[in-house]
């Protein structure tokens, strides 16, 4: 093998394990970048309807003892737009389903929720129900209670998720950042190795070659070197030594 | 020293674990696990190590004694190193710490390991992680020769330098046959054991790295109960066959397979290691029927498995030891120390050692009436040359120092003392698992990071036999002026 494809590819080793650690390096990257674009489009909108569900429900709760103080203008307007924003959430939150389990969670919030406003869609102001703070406790809150704990629930969900989402994302950071310190410390290795056998196979044969040539030319010492590789430098020192077996023989006729 | 020719034998180590790692990476592939990049990587990395010295450095027929001493310890340094890689760039529980514990530990064939659960690891992982074990049982060097042409006097060199000093004793082949021999029975070993295997019941993946781990005598399972996972008998008993025959001279197996039968039934070493193994079975089996729920069937079974298991330095387990009584314990320690037969995979002292204990001990006695006799200690009617019974004694002087030194520097970090010792002599001895924390069922995750670094050196030290170790690690011995 000539010493020309023996140096080009020390080089292209290098070059490769540094290519490789690089591609892959940015193909973390790039995969922790969208990781964190997935908790922020899922895990995070998904929390944000089930606030807003919850903060829709505390008004309707706010709406109901309203109309138990006899507001029933007030009352309705606020029951029915809760209600709207409560059920465009709900409808937002089905159809950004992204965990195992948050459909189950869904389901039962709507279940729930459709016994709470079974009960308040009937007329209250001037029914039995009017200022009855029994009928309020016994049947309303606990109603009320269980919508909101199925939400807390679904939160509860989503937060775990994005935890355990970030938490990986700290070993994709790790795994990212590996593969450089390894091509770093490899292509160091790699440079010592390559200086190392440079200058054993080429730097020094061409001194001794040089040395050689100098003793000749002052002294008329043979050339004598062995060269261990079978490449351009033995085959350079092959013709110095055949060039100067022909000046001895041209010395000695002359 | 020619540090090209060490380079270059150093890399073809390196290749044959780059083979290795893009098998594992294949298997990645396969099951589309999270091995597969870090396996990848490794792999390339390892490769470009490998190759490239080979395009520069020519071969050389001839090296020296101290060229091939340093060849055999770089090679299982940078082999621990590069299987430590894909661990690394895994990430998950190992740290860099932990990825070197369970590299050395594999490539030593000890089998402890910090995995807490060892099944939520990737296929290609576990994998290379019984890669390790296979390429490491036989050693690393020899491992490397049994699949290149002869490489000349450089091969006798770098057989005798890799070889346990007991092994060159009675290994009575030229390198080149001894070579072909333990390559081909250890081949020959693992495939019977993975068909074997498969017939009890065990799926391909799971069959083929437990023979690696059994013939290596390593342990590493793929499951977190180990064999017990599989609460088969079947499975239990063609591991106690494959685990006892890994722990005879490969040799001695090879004369059975040629027909020289008498050869095995004939060697003292081999009958020691039998029947001293019985012996305990036996005491073990009535010392956890007394004290124990266990009846009669059970505690046979346990004790053949956990005992044998120990008694040749593989490290599987069915059962917790660690809740064993003391006598049962105890007997443990002991097979932990002695492990199996020179010329096998096995680590530990070694049974020839013991036996040429045993014989220069009765030689003393003879010594002490008669005075003036001249007794040569006689294995298998060879004479044991009085310098190889220094050294035997020797060694296993300095390996029990060892041991001790090692415990006394765990226990310092705040290792219990059990762990600590146990510890000691599971890594030293290659076993694997020891008691307490370390125990069969345990792991070594909550010994704390330099208590990791002194196990991993007691591996390599016990499995380069100490000398080798201390030799390389000594300044004056590098000197030009110093020659062997």
């Amino acid at each position: 093998m000539g010493i020309r494809i023996k140096i080009l590819s020390g080089f292209l080793i290098l070059s490769l394990m540094l290519l490789i650690a690089g591609s892959w390096s940015i193909y973390e990257l790039k995969s922790i970048g969208s990781s964190v674009q997935r908790i922020l489009d899922e895990n995070y909108q998904s929390i944000r309807a089930a606030k807003v569900m919850k903060e829709a429900l505390e008004r309707e709760d706010s709406a109901v003892l309203l109309l138990m103080l006899g507001h029933w203008r007030e009352g309705r307007r606020l029951l029915s737009s809760a209600d709207s924003l409560f059920t465009q959430k709900i409808n937002f939150a089905f159809e950004n389903i992204s965990i195992e389990g948050e459909h189950e969670h869904l389901e039962e919030i709507s279940s729930r929720y459709a016994v709470y406003k079974n009960k308040w869609e009937r007329p209250i102001v001037d029914t039995y129900k009017e200022e009855n703070m029994d009928w309020y406790f016994k049947e309303m809150h606990n109603s009320f209670l269980h919508v909101k704990q199925s939400i807390n629930e679904l939160i509860t969900l989503n937060d775990n998720t994005m935890y355990l989402t970030a938490s990986k994302l700290e070993n994709r950071s790790s795994r990212a950042i590996m593969p450089g310190i390894i091509a770093l410390i490899s292509a160091l290795v790699f440079t010592f190795l390559f200086n190392y056998l440079v200058n054993y196979y080429y730097v020094t044969p061409i001194i001794t070659i040089t040395d050689r040539v100098n003793k000749f030319i002052n002294k008329r010492t043979p050339f004598n070197v062995a060269i261990e590789t079978d490449d351009e430098i033995a085959e350079l020192a092959d013709a110095i030594d055949h060039l100067c077996q022909s000046v001895n023989v041209e010395e000695k006729q002359s | 020293m020619r540090f090209h020719v060490v380079v270059r034998y150093v890399a073809l180590a390196l290749l044959a674990n780059a083979f290795f790692m893009t098998i594992s990476c294949s298997i990645s592939l396969i099951y589309s696990d999270a091995a597969f990049m870090p396996l990848l990587y490794s792999a390339l990395v390892t490769l470009l190590f490998g190759l490239f010295p080979l395009i520069f450095v020519p071969p050389a027929t001839r090296i020296t004694n101290k060229e091939g001493l340093l060849i055999v310890v770089l090679s299982w340094f940078l082999s621990c190193l590069a299987g430590s890689l894909p661990y690394i760039l895994y990430g998950g529980p190992f740290t860099f710490t932990n990825a070197w514990f369970e590299s050395v530990s594999g490539f030593t064939t000890t089998g402890s390991t910090i995995l807490t659960d060892i099944e939520a690891i990737p296929m290609g992982l576990l994998f290379w992680r019984a890669s390790t074990h296979w390429i490491g049982g036989i050693g690393i060097i020899i491992f490397v020769l049994s699949v290149l042409p002869f490489l000349g006097m450089a091969e006798v060199v770098l057989f005798r330098s890799e070889i346990s000093s007991m092994v060159k004793e009675n290994f009575h082949h030229r390198a080149r046959k001894a070579i072909q021999i333990l390559a081909g029975v250890y081949l020959g070993l693992t495939l019977l054991e993975t068909i074997a295997l498969i017939f009890c019941g065990m799926d391909l993946f799971d069959a083929v790295t437990h023979s690696f781990a059994t013939i290596a005598t390593g342990g590493f399972s793929t499951k977190n109960l180990s064999i017990a996972h599989y609460q088969s008998p079947l499975i239990e008993s063609v591991v106690i066959v494959f685990m006892v025959l890994s722990g005879i001279h490969f040799a001695l197996l090879y004369a059975v397979v040629t027909g020289s039968v008498c050869d095995f039934w004939r060697s003292s070493v081999v009958k020691y290691y039998l029947i001293s193994m019985g012996a305990a079975i036996s005491i073990i089996a009535l010392n956890i029927h007394w004290h124990g729920p266990f009846d009669w069937l059970a505690s046979i079974r346990m004790a053949a498995f956990n005992l044998i298991s120990i008694g040749t330095s593989t490290g599987f387990a069915t059962t917790d030891t660690a809740v064993w009584p003391s006598l049962s314990k105890l007997l443990l320690i002991f097979f932990a120390l002695q492990c199996a037969c020179a010329g096998s995979t096995s680590g530990g002292i070694k049974a020839d050692r013991i036996v040429i204990m045993i014989k220069s001990f009765y030689r003393h006695m003879q010594n002490l009436k008669y005075p003036n006799a001249v007794i040569p200690i006689r294995i298998d009617g060879n004479v044991v040359r009085p310098d190889l019974v220094l050294k035997s004694i020797l060694y296993v002087c300095i390996y029990i120092v060892i041991v001790f030194i090692a415990t006394i520097l765990l226990v310092a970090l705040g290792v219990d003392v059990v762990s600590a010792f146990s510890g000691a002599v599971a890594t030293m001895g290659n076993v694997g698992p020891g008691l307490g924390t370390v125990g069969s069922v345990g792991n070594f995750s909550a010994i704390p990071d330099p208590g990791k670094w002194i196990f991993t050196i007691t591996m390599i030290l016990g499995r380069l036999e100490i000398f080798a170790f201390f030799i390389f690690f000594t300044p004056s011995q590098w000197s030009k002026n110093v020659t062997y």
